[in-house]
């Protein structure tokens, strides 16, 4: 059905895929697996015609297509579910459903009613109760995940992508979306399908492709491999070799205790402990909560209820700032829109929460800067010429390095981690992990939020789980595996 | 549009790039000063260069404070319209008295102030878009100017103003200098101290801001507030030069002054640019509207060159820009 | 759930609020002043309205997609003075003159919207430099209203049908044929998803330039149309006709609940704050306030409609 051939696509400082081949027939799920930052996602965005690739060819369904643009692809029968949402919350579920597919009356205008009728029989093929009608904006975030499936069943597709389709939906609707998955298999549609979760791919995928570090490793029938041999091709060397040995508390008196912390509606009653030392892992879906509790901590966000006390003294009112100054550190999720300043130099991107530190009397010493920020290129190993450099063409193991130095510096309490390695290659990935338990072993709390499982139970001697903005469990010592954390994070068994 | 996953790259020029944008404003401008110098020799005097300057510095001035709020992602469409409030402000004591002078600054400096507040706090605590809220503002200001003067300003000025705008200092023209001591002092904020190092953090990434502990709203309401300052005084200045005051002092200046900026390289997604850059833009302006006048064109000209000019200028920085 | 609880709840505050401003209007006029509330000084509104009508209609495409258009007055004074210098007493001319003017228009919209897309420079900027481009030609043209049309033009500004205005009647078809395309024509829904969310349309298979120039080609359009319909009422061709309504037409967009940043606003909600606005002004003219607080109160009205709908989304 679709065959890609040595397809490269670079973007500054990275070279996303190096002379990728992928081919899926018809009539097969086809996995395609590897680490964040693999390249999956671009291979995807070159599929649906949003990347134009420098060299190679996509051939569909028996001839060539190099498209120029989305609609392209999508006028041919692809059709692709994107991990981000791609909605109008202005519009109505079922203006979303077919948005540039509307059912048209024979005079040419749009037929609302027949659209309306059409939503709601897809809707509920779904099993989902959905008015068409409704605004976007006022969905929850997994019924806006539905509208984005429902779209994948209006008209005739040939090829669909999903990634990560299951990322944050619950144990039901994922049944439910098996089954359709299933049925548009049998239809002769061809499916790609991405996910983190090694379980779902045995269960459902018939070909598995791996791809690492923007190359590709290998295709193989899912009967003929195992799970630890995928981990293998996916990260390229031994489990045992990427995750440092495990921190241990240094001290038994918590630095942090948090009690019934609340942010409505994304955290309920939230309560934890953390010690000096000890790397704690904060493990559920995406729109668990996870990240909302470290907000809320940090004082990012505003919480509604719940104390907080950092060394025994209560911290009610958190501001970033207080935080900071209380030696509290936090890197964010999203490298590109929290993080990295891509305007200025490396000096200025790590030296960013301590303007205080480098400047007397409002006057800012450029020279300190500059000590300061090549003590942590060095000490961070950050492939960077020097101080002065600019950030954007960095890596994105690099651009990490450079938030990990800014907060390195800042906490010597606590640090907390969202996504430490997303977007980011399997050799920086460990250099980060080692970093993290250096840290650690410096007496620092760390709380790490992941959304990959592995990496969770790799790095953490204690995990919480989170499920729709409750803390379902805690985990630690022998307890701490892959099942345990699922079964908590979505309360049913992932066996 | 902008694909997906790219945009840090996007913002960011190469090394061939920089170097281009560093030269390409000084070399226009010293081709601009060629040009009209080949078509009528005497315009480089130095009777001219003062005369040109004169001109040149009230827009320079809010030239500058213009940057300061669209480095924290803003504009302020209100700058002409406080200048000719500010202008009226100072006629409305009416009287020939020198020692009303600090008066005078002080309330309209106070009112600048007031002024720059409700547009920052418009803008960030209300989360009303720039060119709305100081859109607004400019109507409102303008209304209240109207009612308060009838439409028909009255009133003198203190003589000392027409030397604020007209006297001279060892030969250079008092609003040189003025313009030259501001242009020195805001450039050293924004440099070196850490408030400048705030104001790029919060332009280039306002959340990353408020994440290292900066609060991004109270230093987007100072820069309002530092704009408003910066026209209130070249109001002041303007006033001093024309003697009298009408209702428009300063019309136009709120498109000229962000024209001039954008020419500057003053980048309008914020985070980036330079005054030097800004007052270069201002300049370039100025030496412009004088050759359409020196080559014997209409007045009207000078708007045709202005509409080519932006968008030239915008478009050969934000091609830069995208790499 | 019954059907008029389900409306309510669905009817957007802005609408709400518009409404009910409306109404205090209205109810004020009655007390203020007897001749407000006649049917006559409707239907004189209704004649009044009609260019700030056509004008909000174009500024609500270029708002929708999430841009803006700054060149609606330099256009609105160039269609005006190129249809009276055109025509300029040779009556014959006048139809083919008028589909120029309009053609003009949209193609100056067209050419907007061209350079937005080419260029990635913000449209503020872009419009912004077009109009003083434009601006400057007609002064180059001509300092002086000029030109003339024949004495049945007027009939589109003074005309009545039924005692019905005719401008007023265009307008209202003007309106009801964009509200029509905005919901019924699959490039309508385009128009929203472009400003809603730039990115997922052209992922959803969307030509987005081809939207945002389409929508910036019906702003200059419009605005050809209300610089004809000045021509109508003045008889000439005026240079500085356009200057205030810039500006104008962007009040009542966004008292109309349109989100400056695009991908939402209704047509309903931009004539009712047309409406809103023209009954304002002219209850205002009723009881003598002097323009110069109209100003204030029209600056007061933007602050007021944009801060009470706030949006937590991007600022363009």
């Amino acid at each position: 059905m679709i065959e890609l051939n040595n397809i490269t696509k670079t973007f500054p400082g990275v070279k996303s895929l190096d002379a990728v081949t992928f081919e899926a027939k018809a009539g097969e799920i086809h996995a395609l697996l590897g680490e964040n930052g693999a390249g999956k996602s671009t291979l995807i965005k070159t599929i649906a015609g949003a990347y134009i690739p420098e060299e190679g060819e996509i051939i569909f369904d028996g001839t060539t297509r190099n498209w120029e643009s989305p609609k392209q692809a999508k006028d041919a029968g692809i059709h692709v579910i994107y991990q981000e949402l791609m909605l109008f919350p202005e519009l109505s579920v079922a203006d979303n459903i077919f948005i540039g597919k509307e059912p048209r009356t024979r005079f040419g205008q749009i037929d609302y009613k027949q659209m309306h009728m059409q939503a709601r029989e897809i809707l509920d093929r779904l099993g989902h109760v959905l008015a068409p009608s409704e605004t976007v904006k006022n969905l929850t975030v997994a019924d806006q995940q539905m509208v984005e499936i429902a779209k994948a069943l209006v008209g005739d597709t040939k090829l669909l992508v999903l990634d990560e389709p299951t990322a944050i939906t619950s144990g039901r609707e994922a049944a439910v979306l098996f089954e359709r998955v299933n049925n548009l298999k049998e239809q002769g549609v061809c499916i790609i399908y991405i996910s983190h979760r090694l379980e779902e791919i045995f269960e459902i995928a018939d070909r598995v492709t791996v791809l690492k570090d923007g190359q590709y490793v290998g295709t193989k029938n899912i009967t003929d491999i195992d799970k630890d041999r995928l981990v293998g091709m996916m990260v390229g060397r031994e489990l045992s070799d990427i995750y440092p040995t495990k921190s241990k508390r240094a001290d038994d008196v918590p630095v942090l205790t948090a009690h019934d912390l609340s942010l409505t509606p994304r955290v309920k009653s939230v309560s934890f402990e953390l010690f000096p030392g000890e790397i704690v892992g904060l493990a559920g879906m995406v729109g668990s909560g996870r990240s909302e509790v470290a907000h809320a901590l940090f004082g990012s966000m505003k919480r509604d209820a719940g104390s907080v006390t950092v060394n025994g003294a209560p911290y009610n009112t958190p501001t970033p700032k207080k935080s900071i100054e209380l030696g509290i550190g936090f890197l964010t999720e999203d490298r590109k829109e929290q993080g990295l300043l891509p305007l200025l130099d490396a000096a200025a991107n790590i030296t960013a929460p301590g303007l205080g530190e480098i400047s007397t009397n409002a006057i800012i010493s450029r020279d300190k800067e500059f000590v300061i920020a090549e003590n942590e290129i060095q000490r961070f190993a950050i492939a960077i010429p020097g101080p002065r450099s600019d950030v954007w063409n960095l890596s994105g193991g690099n651009q990490q390095k450079i938030l990990f130095a800014r907060w390195a510096r800042v906490c010597h309490r606590v640090l907390i981690l969202d996504e430490p390695t997303r977007g980011v290659d399997v050799g920086a990935k460990v250099e980060i992990y080692k970093m993290i338990r250096r840290l650690a072993g410096e007496g620092i709390a760390i709380l790490v939020i992941s959304s990959e499982l592995q990496e969770v139970v790799g790095l953490s001697s204690r995990v919480l789980v989170m499920r729709e903005g409750v803390m379902t469990g805690e985990l630690s010592g022998q307890d701490v595996n892959e099942k345990a954390i699922m079964r908590l994070a979505t309360l049913q068994d992932a066996a | 549009m902008t694909t997906f996953g790219s945009t840090i790259a996007e913002r960011s020029p190469g090394l061939v790039d920089v170097t281009v944008q560093k030269w390409a404003l000084p070399a226009i401008f010293c081709g601009l000063l060629i040009f009209a110098t080949v078509i009528s020799p005497s315009f480089l005097s130095v009777s001219n260069f003062q005369n040109v300057m004169t001109q040149a510095a009230p827009l320079m001035i809010v030239v500058i404070g213009q940057t300061f709020v669209i480095l924290v992602r803003g504009l302020d469409l209100s700058v002409a319209s406080l200048m000719a409030t500010v202008a009226v402000i100072a006629t409305a004591f009416n009287t020939q008295d020198n020692t009303m002078i600090p008066v005078i600054f002080i309330s309209a400096i106070l009112l600048c102030t007031i002024v720059g507040f409700i547009n920052g706090w418009l803008v960030t605590k209300r989360n009303v878009s720039p060119f709305l809220a100081t859109l607004a503002m400019m109507i409102v200001l303008q209304g209240l100017r109207f009612y308060y003067t009838q439409g028909a300003p009255a009133g003198v000025l203190p003589e000392g103003f027409r030397h604020l705008g007209t006297g001279k200092y060892l030969g250079i023209p008092a609003n040189i200098i003025a313009c030259i001591l501001l242009f020195v002092f805001l450039t050293f904020v924004l440099e070196k101290t850490v408030f400048g190092r705030k104001i790029f953090i919060v332009g280039g990434n306002p959340t990353s801001a408020d994440l290292v502990g900066i609060n991004s709203h109270n230093v987007t309401i100072t820069c309002y507030i530092i704009c408003s300052i910066m026209a209130g005084i070249a109001g002041l200045l303007l006033v001093g030069f024309v003697g009298t005051v009408d209702n428009f002092v300063g019309r136009g200046y709120e498109l000229d002054s962000i024209v001039a900026a954008v020419i500057g390289g003053v980048a309008l997604s914020g985070g980036k640019g330079k005054l030097l850059g800004a007052i270069l833009g201002a300049l370039i302006l100025v030496v412009l509207f004088n050759i359409v006048i020196i080559v014997g064109l209409p007045v009207q000209a000078q708007l045709v060159i202005k509409g080519v000019i932006i968008i030239g200028a915008a478009a050969f920085f934000a091609r830069k820009t995208r790499g | 759930m019954s059907g008029l609880t389900f409306r309510i709840k669905r009817t957007e505050p802005a609408i709400m609020m518009v409404i009910a401003l409306t109404l205090l209007i209205i109810i004020i006029g009655f007390f203020v002043n007897e001749r407000f509330g006649t049917i006559r000084n409707f239907l004189n509104l209704f004649e009044q309205m009609a260019p700030l009508g056509f004008l909000a209609l174009g500024q609500t495409f270029a708002v929708l997609v999430g841009g803006i258009d700054l060149s609606i007055g330099a256009v609105v004074t160039a269609s005006n003075v190129l249809l009276a210098g055109t025509v300029s007493g040779n009556d014959a001319m006048m139809m083919p003159a008028l589909i120029l003017v309009l053609a003009f228009g949209a193609a100056f919209g067209f050419m907007n919207g061209w350079i937005t897309v080419a260029t990635g420079v913000h449209p503020l900027i872009v419009t912004l430099g077009t109009a003083s481009v434009l601006q400057g030609l007609v002064l180059l043209y001509t300092l002086q209203p000029t030109g003339s049309v024949p004495f049945w033009f007027e009939e589109f500004a003074y005309g009545r049908v039924f005692g019905f205005p005719i401008s007023g009647f265009v307008m209202l078809l003007c309106f009801l044929a964009v509200g029509l395309f905005l919901k019924y024509s699959q490039t309508g829904r385009a128009v929203y998803a472009v400003g809603g969310n730039p990115e997922a349309a052209r992922l959803n298979g969307i030509r987005n330039n081809r939207i945002t120039i389409l929508a910036y080609a019906a702003s200059g359009f419009f605005a050809a149309l209300a610089g004809a319909y000045f021509v109508s009422r003045t008889g000439v061709g005026d240079p500085r006709v356009g200057d205030p309504y810039t500006l104008a037409s962007i009040t009542p967009v966004i008292v109309g609940g349109c989100l400056l940043g695009g991908g939402r606003g209704r047509i309903t909600g931009v004539l009712l704050g047309v409406f809103m606005i023209s009954l304002l002004n002219n209850l205002l003219n009723y009881i003598n306030i002097s323009t110069f607080i109209q100003w204030v109160i029209q600056g007061l009205i933007i602050i007021i409609a944009v801060a009470v709908y706030v949006d937590r989304r991007k600022k363009p």
